[in-house]
């Protein structure tokens, strides 16, 4: 009697320690259950997995996501809310062509919905249509002033367009806002806030944040990445080591992978390295040809420790010929100048400079590439930028110190 | 087969966090407006001034349905929103000529509780007033009875404001040296003895022949709100069925067959009287047939905008002399009657020149269909109130310049440019005001050539007018006979009487004495 007095008062912790996603899932299955008919059941359903997709970086989410939106669509094809969803899964898969050609038809046909103007901006980032991207987010907030999901989004663009500060701002915004039982989201928040108070060189700021996140939500794996890149900062690159582990367990990706293989690289342990490269290679090279790939990390790999680098430019061509943002022109450019073609690398690492991106490792690949061109006044402003924006660490977590690739040009 | 975006999680989970779209009242017309009333456009008017035909008046009235008892703060404007009536003079639908509206707030005597208070002469602590205030102390300010001086000793809040024309890159202050307060609303007899006074101390005569007014003044609106908006459920004002009226209700400009739900409450209202010469652009006044006589109005709210973009590449952005508009107004109901409930925050943040894009809502309004459908029920013949096919070229006059001129008679000559698709309120100016015992309610419909849809008087019924013309009236026969020329709500004037002078808005009514009048009151029809 007292077990099962105990086991009824345990029930409700045992609900309220679900994740939200967890439990949005549990509401909306109850739904379908209850309203097998209803499209509106079955978009909650697909909605709900996509977050726990997030929660978990497990992709089988999204597989279900889908499903349930394509029963959605048989009761009620093209429905709105459907749509929006689908174009978020989408994202989730990184089809970012399709899902902005899916959000594009949405924001004509509603050009009031807030929420469809943020799949428009993430869309466009992905792709390196800023200029779309800003015009999308500023939307978000003229039509909603401080909107959370517009707030994130802006952020994200200003911190693509340097404006780092400004990005902290808004995202502590959203975090302010964010109501208190969407522990995820509020843990999503603190890591991004870690991740620009990296940028900024602010390491103590970082590591408290990436702690309340993990806090928040324990074994997070986008906290964790960025509490390694605070240990890594601080030198302890055992401690990295041991957090991109946990990462890598808690996400197995190939580009997880990568972080963890040139976190064991930096710490010495060169074998255990190349063993985690030559994995991470075959993992990244089966999904290459997909939109949901590590290629840049493959670029990174090929140019700065497998010094291969035409295998590097195949892989940025494909790349560059999907997206234009700040990063797959940086992987492109450092895949030319991988192959002596420093010129066109200097044209292609200025458009990405241009959007004003303020990133270590892009100012250093500049400074890299100017010295190669002989402009030696441009190589020296780069890597000064390089040295004087962020912290000497990067998003991905290279070192600024010269790569092997780079020492052997 | 991997990564999970970051940011849309953040997105979708919050999508309680936003109301949905909703069919919204007569004044708070999208979305948007609905979470910012004081931004909230509630009408706007552009008529050649009464007394005056060389002079135009514009009044933009703001934050509707206002309590007139709803004290203590009673209405101020918002300093933080940017007032604009915006005039197209050239028939482009990009303003030519802006006046820009500001308030400041005094808060003058910040421990007393309410924003206005004063009787008699003042009234000074009794002899059994407790320490420390002392037996006549003077305590209750004397009455108000101006906007400065003394007699304002009570206004423990006053605002001010500037009026700014601006053309092209020219910014021109209108009186400078005048400070402009706005008129409070009417608090009471006690506090406020002579009203009407306060309102016309209001009035400010800027120079050049240019006078402005703001301040809380009478709804000059009037219309069965409750009943337009449950889906088209008019009261039986008698005859045949309900919205549709006998000819001598129609023709009776005087009496309301049905609750103005407008009746009893009060607005803010900004009012601004201009020289015709000052906004065309010929510089003086025209003849109706000429073409530059014709000018396009309308009136926007706005905000200060927090721009994702910093100013200054890489400098911090926060606020920026950018302002979001939360609201635009030009055609009386068009956001609340033909928008789509999906695009109407799209159409209050956006510019009568890009008004293109709504052109499918204009030219095939949903609610022509609705009319359609609800009346064929109400006269059991779905041939009742047959509807022009689309597009609906009939309505170009309320967006185009040509329309209008033809609706008008074809007034101007030469070459006139119909300019774009747009939501503007269109004013010939050279047609001189309609004396107030021909003046007809339905305006143009009527033969009053001076009425909405050529620009639009304060007591224009533009209820009836707009009803009747989504019904198809202005499309010819077989639209513009029985019963499309008898719908209306039954709501025939307002529930009290315009001034004939500028301001042309009545006082604010009494927060201690007004009263609503409902359905089933004397005045306010029947409630079925």
């Amino acid at each position: 009697m007292k077990l099962r007095l105990l086991v009824l008062v345990l029930i409700p912790f045992l609900a309220s320690a679900a994740t939200p996603a967890e439990r949005a899932i549990v509401r909306a299955e109850k739904a379908v259950e209850q309203n097998a008919e209803r499209p509106e059941a079955y978009n909650e359903l697909a909605t709900a997995l996509a977050r726990r997709a997030r929660e978990t970086a497990d992709p089988e989410y999204y597989v279900r996501a889908h499903r349930a939106l394509d029963k959605s669509f048989a009761l009620a094809p093209d429905n709105f809310e459907g749509r929006k969803a689908r174009a978020w899964v989408l994202l989730g898969q990184h089809e970012f062509a399709k899902a902005l050609e899916i959000a594009k038809a949405l924001n004509r046909q509603v050009p009031d919905d807030v929420l469809v103007y943020g799949l428009l901006t993430d869309a466009h980032m992905e792709l390196g249509n800023y200029k779309d991207a800003l015009e999308s987010v500023q939307w978000m907030l003229d039509m909603r002033p401080g909107n959370v999901p517009g707030l994130t989004r802006a952020a994200y663009v200003r911190e693509a367009i340097g404006y780092l500060d400004g990005a902290i701002e808004f995202m502590t915004q959203a975090f302010q806002r964010t109501n208190h039982s969407e522990v995820e989201d509020r843990a999503w928040i603190l890591t991004q806030m870690a991740h620009l108070h990296l940028a900024t060189g602010k390491v103590r700021e970082a590591e408290r944040l990436a702690g309340q996140a993990l806090e928040l939500f324990p074994g997070y794996h986008y906290a964790l990445a960025q509490m390694a890149k605070v240990r890594a900062a601080d030198g302890k690159h055992a401690e990295a080591v041991e957090l991109l582990s946990k990462r890598y367990d808690a996400a197995p990706h190939p580009e997880n992978l990568f972080d963890l293989a040139a976190a064991l690289d930096r710490a010495g342990r060169k074998q255990e390295a190349q063993a985690a490269f030559r994995e991470f290679e075959e993992k990244a090279r089966r999904e290459s040809a997909g939109w949901d790939n590590a290629n840049r990390e493959l670029i990174s790999y090929y140019v700065d420790f497998a010094r291969k680098p035409a295998a590097a430019l195949e892989i940025a061509r494909v790349e560059i010929a999907r997206k234009q943002d700040v990063h797959t022109l940086d992987a492109y450019a450092w895949a030319l100048a991988a192959n002596g073609r420093h010129a066109e690398a200097w044209t292609q690492i200025e458009k990405a400079l241009k959007v004003g991106v303020k990133d270590a490792r892009i100012y250093y690949h500049a400074g890299a590439i100017a010295s190669k061109l002989g402009d030696r006044a441009a190589a020296a402003r780069k890597l000064l930028a390089a040295l004087g924006a962020p912290r000497l660490v990067s998003q991905r977590g290279a070192t600024l110190e010269p790569s092997r690739g780079q020492k052997e040009r | 087969m991997k990564r999970a975006r970051p940011i849309l999680a953040v997105a979708l989970a919050l999508v309680a966090a936003f109301p949905p779209a909703f069919f919204a009242a007569n004044h708070r017309e999208a979305p948007i407006t609905a979470l910012d009333r004081l931004a909230d456009i509630a009408d706007y008017f552009a008529f050649v001034s009464y007394d005056d035909p060389n002079k135009v008046t514009f009044i933009l009235t703001v934050d509707p349905l206002l309590e007139p008892s709803n004290g203590p703060n009673y209405f101020p404007f918002d300093p933080e929103i940017l007032y604009e009536i915006k005039i197209d003079n050239n028939s482009d639908a990009r303003e030519d000529v802006t006046f820009q509206f500001r308030f400041t707030t005094e808060v003058r005597a910040p421990g007393v509780f309410t924003a206005f208070v004063g009787a008699l002469g003042g009234i000074p602590a009794p002899a059994s007033s407790p320490a420390p205030i002392a037996p006549g102390t003077p305590l209750i300010p004397r009455a108000i009875t101006s906007l400065d001086g003394p007699g304002a000793a009570g206004m423990v809040v006053r605002q001010n404001y500037t009026v700014t024309m601006v053309k092209g890159n020219q910014r021109t202050e209108l009186g400078p040296e005048i400070t402009k307060y706005a008129v409070p609303s009417n608090v009471g007899p006690r506090t406020m003895p002579d009203y009407p006074a306060l309102y016309r101390e209001g009035i400010c005569n800027l120079g050049d022949g240019v006078k402005v007014w703001a301040g809380t003044a009478d709804d000059p609106f009037w219309i069965d709100l409750g009943a337009a908006f449950d889906s088209i459920n008019f009261r039986t004002t008698g005859f045949l069925a309900p919205g549709v009226l006998s000819p001598e209700q129609d023709a009776d400009d005087t009496r309301n067959f049905a609750a103005d739900d407008v009746s009893g409450f009060n607005v803010n209202v900004i009012a601004i009287e201009v020289p015709i010469g000052l906004i065309n652009r010929v510089g003086t006044r025209l003849p109706a047939s000429h073409p530059a006589a014709t000018i396009g109005t309308w009136g926007t709210t706005s905000r200060p905008r927090v721009k994702v973009q910093p100013v200054q590449p890489g400098g911090p952005a926060g606020l920026s002399e950018n302002w979001v508009q939360i609201q635009r107004m030009a055609n009386p109901l068009f956001n609340e009657l033909i928008i789509g409930t999906g695009s109407k925050d799209r159409f209050s943040m956006s510019h009568p020149k890009d008004d293109a894009q709504f052109a499918s809502f204009a030219l095939d309004p949903l609610l022509a269909r609705v009319f359609n459908a609800v009346y064929a029920v109400l006269l059991g013949n779905p041939d009742a109130v047959r509807i022009p096919p689309p597009p609906r070229t009939d309505l170009l006059p309320l967006v185009q310049y040509t329309a209008l001129h033809a609706a008008l008679g074809g007034t101007p000559t030469g070459d006139i440019p119909g300019g774009p698709v747009a939501d503007l309120l269109r004013l010939n100016t050279g047609i001189a005001a309609t004396p107030k015992a021909s003046r007809k309610r339905m305006g143009l419909l009527a033969g009053d050539r001076a009425g909405f849809p050529n620009g639009r008087r304060v007591g224009d019924d533009v209820t009836d007018i707009a009803a009747r013309a989504v019904a198809g009236v202005l499309a010819g026969p077989p639209y513009n006979g029985f019963p499309h020329n008898r719908i209306g709500d039954g709501v025939n004037v307002n529930d009290v009487p315009y001034p004939e002078t500028f301001p042309y808005v009545a006082p604010a009514l009494s927060g201690r004495d007004s009263r609503h009048v409902d359905p089933g009151e004397p005045g306010g029809g029947p409630v079925q």
